[in-house]
């Protein structure tokens, strides 16, 4: 019995596996929120992936156009909840433009400040729940040690922690209390020596590289062909930032240094949201020098009824996550007529429809994570 | 790759070394959180300020005051017709659909709102959050002093309008 005979067991002929379609969402935790992936797979490798969005759709441009500017702050800063700051500085930098205002310029440096303060916090809630969705608990301790000492100072200077509602049209709502420079400046010392925790923990770990290095690789040239932005971009060579290329407030003076990776993987993406946080902690440092050399009001006096003239103006700043861009189109009245948003962590997902397909399954949670997103920021 | 276990060997470290730190847990019921004054915890009410203009309603992006008053005759001696005054009848917050913004204590142009730090009061149904002037009366005693602004910008309104006070007319 030595020759060979082939025999075919079932319908489908062979080793063939049918494809199966798979869903991960709307409630699924390494989605942060209500994202859903519709996935086809071929046993464990992925055939093809489509995000499907919209579950967290709350009309925020619609509500808009029925809100005066000081309201529309209230709104703006909550679709990226980890970026409130740079959502409410887009707004009134809009208005500002269109009225033709000038912020006085402490008010345009103390704004500098709590946005890199702001990307800190932001970087660091990231640099901590990324690693704790691919099995490492620990990191996320360590990071949200430094978001409290952080939140501390941003707490006593505008009253919230996450929703800071600290900027008007024409500058900030109030000064900052007397030795908030100071204590700033104690925390941020404080974030950069025990910075090195964290960094120790994952930054080299082989179990941490052996997940994300080579893993989910993003081109350049379909990081801008998808107009993924800001730190996901940056990873895969995209030398883009708005603070550096296009400065806004105080970013022309500063001179950002910006940091990029070439290898487009996870672990690029996470190595660029580190680095970063280093840059933002010097940047930080720069401001509140200046802030407190230069003496004057931190707003200027408007009338109770704040009314853009008649015109439309696109205001886009680095927010933590990428780009986030206001299109904004007034005829004159107390509120907006239109109000786009372009907002970064939408940009970003549409790259993960060429990103995921080929990859395995459990590289999916990875990759996910590693685009570094707020589904509030997707859905608007 | 470096020695095998090396990425334990460093996590270990670092936890040795918060090991041997004082901990950052405060026992919260028995140990009050200390929050700065700006915090944004709560609105209270100073009912005797307000006049019932209604600009805090109107300016409050999701329309969670509600106010109701009536108009009553005060007749002052020696003046020669009655006057009319505004009573509050109703100030209520619905804190479920409060944003915590803030408008309506800026919009305010008697004093008759203001923030404090108060967060205790959780509710176990969704519409106990409704509260009436009596529970925003309440907590104007919690409201903290304002902190001195920085010196380098411009004073507080609340200083400046000490200043004003104080000076001579």
């Amino acid at each position: 019995m030595t020759d060979l005979r082939e025999v075919t067991v079932g319908t489908g002929a062979g080793l063939d596996t049918a494809d199966m379609v798979l869903n991960i969402g709307p409630q699924h935790p390494s989605t942060h929120g209500v994202l859903r992936l519709k996935l086809v797979l071929d046993g464990e490798r992925v055939v093809s992936c489509e995000p499907i969005v919209g579950y967290m759709h709350r009309g925020a441009e619609k509500l808009f156009e029925v809100r005066d500017y000081r309201q529309i702050i209230v709104l703006a800063n909550r679709h990226d909840w980890l970026s409130a700051f740079a959502n409410e500085l887009g707004v009134v930098l809009a208005v500002e433009r269109l009225m033709g205002l000038e912020v006085p310029e402490r008010a345009v440096w103390l704004r500098t400040a709590l946005a890199e303060l702001n990307r800190i916090l932001n970087h660091l809630m990231f640099l901590g729940s990324y690693p704790l969705e691919i099995g490492a608990i620990t990191p996320v301790f360590y990071a949200f040690r430094e978001r409290e000492t952080l939140q501390a100072v941003l707490e006593e200077a505008t009253g919230g922690r996450m929703h800071y509602m600290f900027n008007r049209v024409g500058g900030l709502k109030e000064e900052v209390p007397a030795g908030w420079t100071r204590r700033t400046r104690e925390a941020v010392g404080q974030v950069r020596r025990r910075l090195p925790d964290l960094e120790n923990l994952i930054r080299r770990n082989e179990i941490f590289l052996a997940r994300t290095v080579g893993v989910g690789v993003l081109t350049a040239a379909q990081a801008a062909a998808f107009g993924a932005s800001g730190p996901v971009a940056r990873a895969s060579g995209l030398d883009f930032d708005l603070r550096h290329d296009e400065p806004y407030l105080a970013y022309g003076d500063l001179d950002v240094p910006v940091v990029t990776r070439e290898a487009g993987d996870c672990h690029a993406r996470f190595e660029v949201l580190l680095d970063q946080v280093h840059v933002s902690l010097d940047l930080v440092d720069r401001c509140l020098e200046m802030v407190d050399r230069i003496t004057g009001p931190v707003n200027v006096r408007l009338p109770k009824v704040v009314k853009a003239p008649e015109g439309h103006t696109y205001a886009w700043t680095e927010n933590p996550l990428g780009l986030n861009g206001y299109y904004l189109v007034s005829r004159g009245e107390k509120t907006p007529w239109r109000m786009k948003m372009r907002t970064a962590s939408y940009a970003n997902v549409q790259a993960l429809s060429t990103l995921i397909p080929g990859c395995l399954v459990p590289d999916l949670i990875a990759i996910l994570g590693s685009m570094f997103f707020v589904v509030g920021d997707i859905d608007k | 790759m470096g020695v095998p276990g090396e990425g334990l060997a460093k996590g270990l470290a670092v936890t040795l070394k918060t090991m041997t730190r004082r901990s950052h847990t405060r026992q919260y019921p028995d140990v009050e959180p200390d929050l700065p004054p700006r915090s944004r915890g709560v609105i209270a009410l100073l009912e005797e300020n307000c006049t019932v203009c209604m600009l805090c309603a109107r300016e409050c992006p999701d329309w969670c005051i509600y106010i109701d008053s009536h108009k009553e005759e005060v007749v002052v001696p020696g003046a020669a017709r009655a006057r009319q005054r505004n009573v509050l009848d109703r100030f209520d917050i619905d804190f479920s659909l409060c944003m915590y913004c803030g408008i309506c204590i800026e919009a305010c142009p008697f004093d008759a709102l203001y923030w404090t730090p108060e967060f205790e009061y959780a509710e176990y149904d969704i519409r106990d959050l409704l509260h009436d002037k009596s529970r925003l009366g309440e907590w104007m005693a919690t409201v903290p002093p304002p902190p001195p602004h920085d010196p380098n910008g411009e004073p507080s309104k609340e200083e400046t309008a000490a200043v004003k006070k104080a000076a001579p007319r």
